[in-house]
This record gives C-alpha cells, structure tokens and sequence, in this order.
C-alpha cells in the first residue's frame, strides 16, 4: 500500500534528483544540442557539388543546357574550359565533384538526329551523392533534349508520372531528423541516467541506509522510478517544443498518444537502465555497457538511415530494437496524423517490451537488495 | 624540462592500472570493434528493396506489364498491404509509396492519348522520397521504349565514368568514416576517464606532492593511453579491411603519420577533459556530444560536408575527424595525391601538439591553485 512514508522517500528521490547539476545537463543541454545539430548539420540533398566543365561546342544549345544544370543549386560551376587531363586531376584531387565535358560535334550530330554524347565524370568516393548527382544530370540532358527535338514536333510519351510527397512536401531534413533525435536522446540520456542514480547510492553506501525504511523494495524501487519518469518526459517535451519551435515540424497528431507511447518508450529505458545498474559494479563499467547498448538501439531505429537499406541480418535485428517502434510511432503521430487505431502494431512490441524489461530489472533488483 | 623516464614510468604506472580493470580492459577493446559493426552494417542510404503499394484499377496486360517493370529492378518489392485505401499503406508504414493506375490507363495509351499514373510517395523519409519519383521516371521510359508506345526522345546521351567507386558500393564511403568515428571516441573517454579517477580517489593529491611535475605526469598519461589507443585503432583497421574488404590503395607512410597524430588528438582531448572536470560523469558530458556529436555530424561521416549550413560549418574546421576521415578515404579510395592532402598530415599535427600543449598546461596551472 502506498502510504505517507513512500510519499516521504518520493519527496526525497526527487530532491535528490534535482540537487544534481550534471543531470539537469543531460536532460537539457543535450536535447538542444542535438536537435540543433541533427537539423542543421545533416541535410541527404546533393547540393553546392562543385563542377568543372568543358564546353568544346560553343554554340547557344549547350551554353543554355549549361545553364538548367547550375540553375537550382545542386552544381556550382568552379571551373570552365581547361583541358580534359587537369579536369580529370581536379577529381582525383578533390578539386571538383562532377566534370561534363561537351564534345565539338555535339550540336551538329543533334541537328543530324543523331545521338549527342555528353561526358559526365563523377567522384564515387561519396557513393550516395554520385548517385543522387548522375540522376539529376540524366534528368535534365533528358528533358531539355526532349524539349529541343528539333526536327519532329513534339511527342506526347504515353505514360505521364505524377508523384507527389505527402507529410513533408518540401522534402526537410530537420522534418526527418527531429523525431529520431528524440528518440535517440531518449535512449542515450534515460539509460544513463537511470543507471547512473542507482549507482551512485551504491556507490556512496546510502542504498543501505535506504533498506532501513519500513517500506518494500517494490516501494523503494518505485519511488525512485517515479521521478526519472517525470524527468525523462521533460526531456523529450524539450526536443519536441524544438522541433516544433525553431524547425516548424508539425504536430499533426493526438497529445495523448505522443504521451502515451512516450510513457512506454521511458519505461523501456528505465529498465534497461536499472538492469545495467544492477550487473556493473561501477559508474564507468556503467556508462560504457550503456553506449554498448545505446549505440545499437539507434543504429537499428531508423532514425538516421532507411531501414530497406540496411543487410538483412541487421533488418531482423532491428525487428528487436524497441526504438524503432517509437520512432516510427512518433513520426506517424507527428508528421501525418495518424492516432493507436493504426500505430497499434508498433505500439504492441513496445508493450510486450516494456513488461518484459521491467520484470527483469525489478526482479534483478528485488534480487541484489534482499 | 620533463624527464622521459618519469614519463615512461607513469605510463607503464597507468597501464598496469588500466590492466586491473578487466571488464573494462575488455570493453575497451569490443566496444570500438563492435561500433565499427554497428556503423559500417547498419549505415546505409542506398534505397533498394523498398516496399511499393500497386493500386492497378485497369485489369489489362499494358497495366501488368507495367506493374511487373516496377518490381524487375532492385529498387522496388511489393508491399504486404491488400486493402483498397491508398493512403493507407503509407500511414501504416507498410509502403514507401502508393502506385495509382486509374481504369482508363490501357484505353488512354491505345487511343493515343496520355495516361497518367499517380505516384504517393511518403516524404517523411527523405532519403528515399527523392530516389523513388527518379526511379519512376526512369522506369517508366524505358517501358515506353520496350512497349514501343510514344515516348519522349532526347538525343542527348551522358556517358558517365564514376572514378574510385565504380560499383558505388556505399561501404567504402561509410567504412573510413565510421573508422575515424570509433577510434577518436574510445582513446578520448578512456584518456579522460583514467584522470578524473585519481581526482575521485584522491591519489592525485599524492601525485601532487610527490616530485613528478606535471609536464611529465600528463605526458605520461597521454602516452599511455596512446597506446592503448592506437592498439584499439590497429584492432579496428584490421576488422575492417577483413569485413567489408578494403583495399589499400594509398601511401602507407603518410596515413600512419595522421594516425598517430589523429589518435593523439583523441587522447590528448580526452586528458585536457580529465584536467578540467572532477568526476566520471561530468568526464561523459564533454566527451560524449563533442565526440559523437563532432565526429558524426561536423566531419563528413554520413553526408558531404558542404552540406552543413553556415556558421556551424565553421566548427567542423576544429574536428580532427573531418581530416582523418579525409586520410582514410584517401588511403582505401582515392590514392595518394600527396600535394593537394598536404594539409590533412598539417592540420592533425599541429591539433595533436595543441590538444597536448593544453592538456600540460591546465594541470599546472590547476597545481599552482592548491
């Protein structure tokens, strides 16, 4: 039962969780940190390549195709003319990301409805942005050549495309980044410091003074968790206030939800938090197995790269990992709307999680107190 | 001027200590190992394998055809969604994208009109959103062209050479970074970790009283962390080019030069830290966002450099890893071109000489305080 005496020890797990300077740290400074960090520094869009052309064929044709390629940002033009063995040196340098180089009988094998080559060189060390760089290249030689055909009128294709991007239009990178980030600090910063707040009454010898109080483990446990709890939401409502604040992510959702599947996801990392308490006998043998456990947690989310392109031993490693769970739960909730009618198959394995956890980490506990 | 004996003599002081610590002997050698796993698997932002839903409402064999085009190229797998709702798939999660051909898609193309198909992509994935309409475009012409239905022509062909990375394997991209990532974080924590601890225990007030100046007791430190840390950087390149099968392509002299250097940036860091701050804990709040946050976002790790906005982008100068990673890249892709990376071997030099320069004078300076 819970009585006046565990309000007592509530009291004073909260005191003492405040008094501590360097978890207030955690819990602030880094949400910020890396919600600011993730939503400026990581941006997946090819832009400001730096390219080198050679235009052989100084005609009106290729200066304008020239043009549409450094329109929109994703090329700047350092370098024009030079022969084509110092543009090939500028890419093995570094110099340079992409070269074209335009050959001098391109406009008139055009004129001829023949075939105009156009070489492309790209650095591949950045295998992502050479991708991304050599279709946005094809896809303008292919609709300006289309566009120009001179000699026939212009042909209708008989299959039109029209795609359209749904929950994140612009297609922003901090839209993408910010829920992951909160989940990631979540995982990082809850098994931390749960860990961490065990510990250190260990490590000072006051947990057993603590066995003194006439009250359970179950009670003494609790009141310790309690706290963390309303701590740890603090910590993601920061992230979320960011991302909604400074980089305009929309909250398209239902509060309770985000609240609710938050709830669960804290749950998950107190207990691996008080599990890793229990086994390690110190704070540094601590910290270390919690990077041992959050570096996978995240790697395996989803949160900074697509789970289909990961092999697929880790794809069903990651089946396990509850963060994939929330992340995926709090993008739907934040980014298009959808409530527990749909999100309960992610919300099932954080349930299934969450219990499962907790009852190892009471009972590991229950086990070292007794 | 130090003494190298008693700088010799405190490191093997300090490693015999390290030594005693066995589960943390043991962490620091697995963990590196088994983040460079976690990295260099499970980073990946190719887009293959994912999952599309088709909403085929024209039962023709132009619509199947068109259907199967979509699933021959490893970009794309049928989603599991069966329903009849299109946005559905997309909410649940269950597809990237939602193909809509509308039932007059086969009366429209022999009728020699043009036939419109709608692609739904889920733009909260950034990285695939983008790839998926591209795919489209490509996919869709060259069924045109196969089908012998109108399609558009451009005469313009690029002929692209892809230097480097000719297969655009991602991993020789993610590998290096994910190398220089995981061997400046473990040396930086461990430096720090060994020097806060005698602060904790109170044994650094013998040292104080003892006749070892500082100079020598922080050089012997960093020492032998050093050699710890260049025993973890061995252990990792190792399991590196055994995994994912690099090959080394560059000057061997000059990348173990930045190496050394680079791993003496990471310890050296991790030292001026201990020097500084007074327990294990506040020891992983510096340590831990500069270095993960510094050596995964400010160093070119996942995406270009450029890419990061101005003036955060001035901060990824003081990353050692943005030129380490740099080095690696050069050593398993590029190749030397020992002239145009003089500034790599620069840069990491006289950052290791700094980091080292700090880390003797703030003990000394803190020694003067008592």
């Amino acid at each position: 039962m819970l009585h006046s005496n565990f309000f007592a020890l509530l009291i004073k797990e909260f005191q003492q969780l405040l008094r501590n300077r360097q978890l207030l740290y955690f819990l602030l400074v880094i949400p910020l940190l890396q919600q600011f960090l993730y939503g400026l520094a990581l941006d997946p869009e090819a832009k400001h390549l730096k390219l080198a052309v050679i235009n052989y064929c100084h005609t009106k044709i290729t200066r304008e195709l020239i043009s549409l390629i450094i329109e929109n940002g994703v090329f700047d033009l350092k370098v024009s003319g030079g022969s084509e063995k110092s543009l090939v040196n500028k890419i093995i340098n570094g110099d340079i990301d992409t070269g074209i180089i335009i050959n001098p009988d391109f406009e008139r094998n055009f004129k001829e409805n023949k075939i105009a080559q156009v070489q492309v060189l790209l650095d591949g060390v950045d295998a992502n942005t050479a991708n991304i760089a050599n279709g946005y290249l094809n896809q303008i030689f292919f609709s300006y050549g289309s566009s120009i055909n001179i000699n026939n009128s212009r042909i209708y294709p008989a299959i039109v495309n029209k795609a359209t991007f749904l929950y994140n239009p612009g297609l922003l990178a901090s839209w993408f980044f910010s829920p992951g980030v909160i989940g990631m600090v979540l995982t990082i910063i809850g098994i931390l410091v749960s860990s961490s707040a065990l510990l250190s009454e260990r490590e000072t010898g006051t947990l057993d003074q603590l066995l003194m109080v006439p009250l359970s483990t179950g009670e003494i446990l609790l009141a310790k968790i309690i706290p963390l709890i309303v701590v740890l939401f603090v910590n993601v409502l920061i992230g979320l206030t960011i991302g909604y604040v400074f980089f305009k992510v929309p909250f398209k959702g239902n509060l309770f939800d985000f609240l609710l599947v938050s709830f669960l996801a804290i749950l998950i990392v107190l207990s691996i938090g008080i599990a890793l308490a229990t086994i390690s006998t110190n704070q540094r043998q601590a910290m270390l197995m919690s990077f041992f456990i959050s570096l996978p947690l995240m790697q395996l989310s989803g949160a900074i790269a697509p789970l289909e392109s990961i092999p697929e031993p880790f794809q069903t490693l990651s089946l396990l990992d509850p963060l994939r769970y929330y992340i995926i739960c709090i993008k739907g909730i934040l980014l298009k709307g959808v409530g527990l009618d749909i999100l309960w198959p992610q919300i099932l394995p954080q349930i299934i999680m969450a219990v499962f956890f907790l009852a190892i980490s009471t009972h590991k506990f229950r086990k070292q107190l007794n | 001027m130090p003494n190298l004996k008693c700088i010799i003599a405190q490191a093997v002081k300090e490693i015999i200590q390290f030594r005693r610590d066995t589960l943390s002997v043991k962490l620091a050698f697995i963990l590196p190992m088994f983040a460079l796993i976690m990295y260099g698997f499970a980073t990946r932002l190719e887009a293959k394998n994912i999952p599309i839903a088709i909403f085929n409402y024209d039962n023709s064999k132009l619509s199947r055809d068109f259907v199967d085009s979509i699933f021959a190229t490893a970009d794309f797998i049928p989603s599991s969604y069966n329903g009849d709702n299109v946005i559905m798939p997309l909410l649940k999660n269950l597809a990237k994208a939602s193909v809509v051909i509308l039932p007059d898609f086969s009366r429209k193309i022999l009728s020699n009109n043009t036939a419109n198909i709608e692609i739904l992509i889920d733009g909260s994935d950034i990285n695939n959103a983008r790839i998926i309409k591209n795919s489209f475009f490509a996919l869709t012409n060259l069924y045109l062209i196969q089908e012998k239905l109108p399609h558009s022509i451009s005469l313009i062909t690029p002929v692209s050479r892809i230097w480097f990375n000719p297969g655009r394997k991602e991993a020789l991209f993610i590998v290096p970074g994910a190398i220089a990532v995981v061997t400046w974080i473990f040396p930086a924590l461990l430096a720090s970790f060994a020097l806060v601890r005698e602060k904790e225990q109170g044994t650094i007030l013998l040292l104080y009283a003892s006749s070892i100046k500082a100079s020598e007791l922080i050089l012997g430190k960093i020492l032998a962390y050093f050699i710890i840390g260049y025993l973890e950087f061995l252990l990792v390149m190792l399991l590196a080019i055994f995994l994912f099968k690099l090959v080394i392509v560059g000057n061997i002299v000059i990348f173990l030069l930045n190496s050394v250097f680079f791993i003496l940036t990471g310890v050296s860091f991790g030292t001026l830290v201990g020097t500084r701050v007074n327990n294990q804990m506040a020891t992983l709040q510096v340590v831990g966002p500069v270095g993960f946050l510094g050596s995964m976002l400010l160093s070119g790790f996942i995406y270009p450099i450029h890419n990061i906005i101005y003036p955060i982008n001035l901060l990824s100068y003081l990353v050692p890893a943005r030129y380490f990673i740099e080095a690696l890249r050069n050593f398993f892709l590029r190749g030397d071109a020992l002239d145009s990376h003089l500034y790599i071997t620069t840069f990491l030099i006289s950052q290791g000489l700094l980091l080292i320069f700090l880390a003797v004078n703030n003990l000394k300076a803190m020694q003067l305080n008592k």
